[in-house]
């Protein structure tokens, strides 16, 4: 079965960027992935055919995870976001602030992001 | 006028397209970078960017002023909030409203300030000195700093929940040696820009020779160096006396490659020679061979570690570098007793 959704992963973090998008490519989600904020906030101006939902790291250069989750939240008020955030780091306060719609504290099971992307998915 | 973004670097496009992204979000920036990197110039360009451009754009050096002063200076105060506040007096916050509120040297505030702005960012209120009523601050906080605040973070010198909310959008620009396709256009902006100012006396561009020299230099001041360095230029009107003396200063900073005052002059004698407190030292130790090794070594040392902190402690990239086996890097890194940086946290 083909799943129809399509998700952007952002994280500056190579290793983990190809894990979660391998791990969701062979859910088939279709999944795009950008290596930082910048980057992610381009991809989600510019593709035509937008996005079902977002994971984005929290801490990464020039737009932070927190950044990008305020600007998405403005302009696809709709786009659910997941944040995860890496051990010891402490934004995750500011992530609930600029409305992430869940915080996964790193290390989580791929299995546990699963699970939170279909309940947010779930009409 | 917007002072200009010069520069074809990936590093200068990048900073580019991002203030494009975010001038319009008011989101918290951060710019770090070496002094007279141009952190200023970066900020009037958020600012002119933005839907904030004709409020006003307020700066303040937060290293200038001593705590007291920069406190009352931020938030203002009442008539009689102290001895000798004879009227009230507004704060930059306040004169800020609508528009920029740009920190300078963000690094230095002291802990208690840092934790009465990490109210106001998080309130989006602040209260005047005297007063009891909050007013409403809605000033975009763009802040600056030439320090690594990571380290003052974890040195317990910075709050890190405030370094958490300055930080939203972060902008670094790398210092002027890491970019040197830089330095042929500023050096035309610059030239462009002054010649007026100088009775139009033209100054014709550098030759290639001094151009390569001019690229090469290691700029240690930055932009605001070459800035400085061209209006010498154009007073002199040629380019032959300054470049011979930036020639002069680079071959001195290659001698001086570590931080270490101990590498200059009479003092690395001494230093090798174990002679620093005691002159009596034994004298049989003494030998031109050991002391030649010794010197080899400590050479060896700075030369491997400053590559292996450059590479990130890669070694396979380090040990390419350096054009030596990865055994040998390995044995002298053990043997040099050299040591990876302490991971933070």
């Amino acid at each position: 079965m083909v799943n129809p959704y399509r998700l952007l992963i952002i994280d500056d973090n190579k290793e983990i960027l190809t894990a979660i998008t391998d791990f969701l490519s062979k859910k088939k989600y279709d999944v795009v992935s950008a290596s930082d904020g910048l980057d992610g906030l381009k991809l989600l101006e510019t593709e035509q055919q937008g996005f079902d939902l977002v994971v984005t790291d929290l801490v990464m250069p020039n737009i932070s995870g927190v950044g990008l989750i305020s600007i998405i939240k403005k302009k696809f008020p709709d786009l659910p976001v997941i944040a995860i955030t890496g051990w010891g780091e402490h934004p995750e306060a500011l992530a609930t602030e600029a409305k992430a719609n869940r915080v996964l504290e790193k290390p989580f099971d791929l299995s546990e992001l699963d699970t939170v992307i279909r309940e947010l998915l779930s009409p | 006028m917007v002072p200009p973004l010069i520069g074809i670097s990936k590093s200068i496009k990048r900073i580019s397209e991002l203030i494009e992204h975010v001038a319009d979000t008011g989101l918290n920036v951060l710019i770090s970078g070496e002094s007279g990197v141009g952190k200023e110039v970066v900020a009037q360009n958020l600012y002119h960017k933005s839907i904030r451009k004709n409020k006003p754009f307020i700066k303040v050096n937060c290293a200038a002023l001593p705590d007291g002063l920069l406190e009352s200076e931020l938030f203002g105060f009442e008539r009689g909030a102290f001895t000798g506040a004879e009227r009230k007096k507004r704060g930059k916050f306040e004169l800020a409203h609508q528009g920029v509120l740009f920190l300078d040297e963000i690094g230095d505030m002291s802990l208690s300030l840092q934790s009465k702005l990490l109210h106001v960012l998080q309130s989006g209120e602040f209260a005047p000195l005297g007063s009891e009523k909050d007013v409403k601050a809605d000033a975009w906080v763009i802040a600056a700093t030439n320090q690594k605040l990571e380290k003052k973070v974890a040195k317990g010198l910075f709050r890190e929940d405030l370094y958490y909310r300055l930080n939203i959008i972060k902008i670094y620009i790398p210092p002027l040696h890491k970019r040197p396709e830089d330095i042929p256009l500023l050096i035309d902006h610059f030239i462009t820009k002054y010649t007026p100012r100088f009775d139009k006396r033209k100054l014709l561009k550098p030759s290639r020779d001094d151009m390569e020299k001019l690229i090469s230099y290691s700029w240690p001041g930055n932009v605001r160096e070459l800035q400085n360095v061209l209006k010498s230029c154009m007073v002199m009107g040629n380019w032959k006396e300054v470049i011979d003396d930036l020639s002069m200063k680079n071959r001195s900073s290659l001698f001086s490659m570590s931080d270490e005052p101990s590498m200059d002059g009479a003092s690395i004698v001494d230093d090798l020679l174990d002679f620093k407190d005691d002159y009596s030292s034994d004298n049989a130790s003494f030998s031109l061979k050991k002391i030649k090794r010794k010197a080899l070594d400590r050479i060896e040392k700075e030369v491997i570690s400053f590559v292996l902190e450059k590479t990130g402690w890669n070694r396979s990239k380090a040990c390419a570098i350096l054009k030596i086996s990865y055994k040998t890097l390995l044995y002298k890194i053990s043997d040099l007793d050299i040591k990876p940086p302490a991971k933070p946290g």
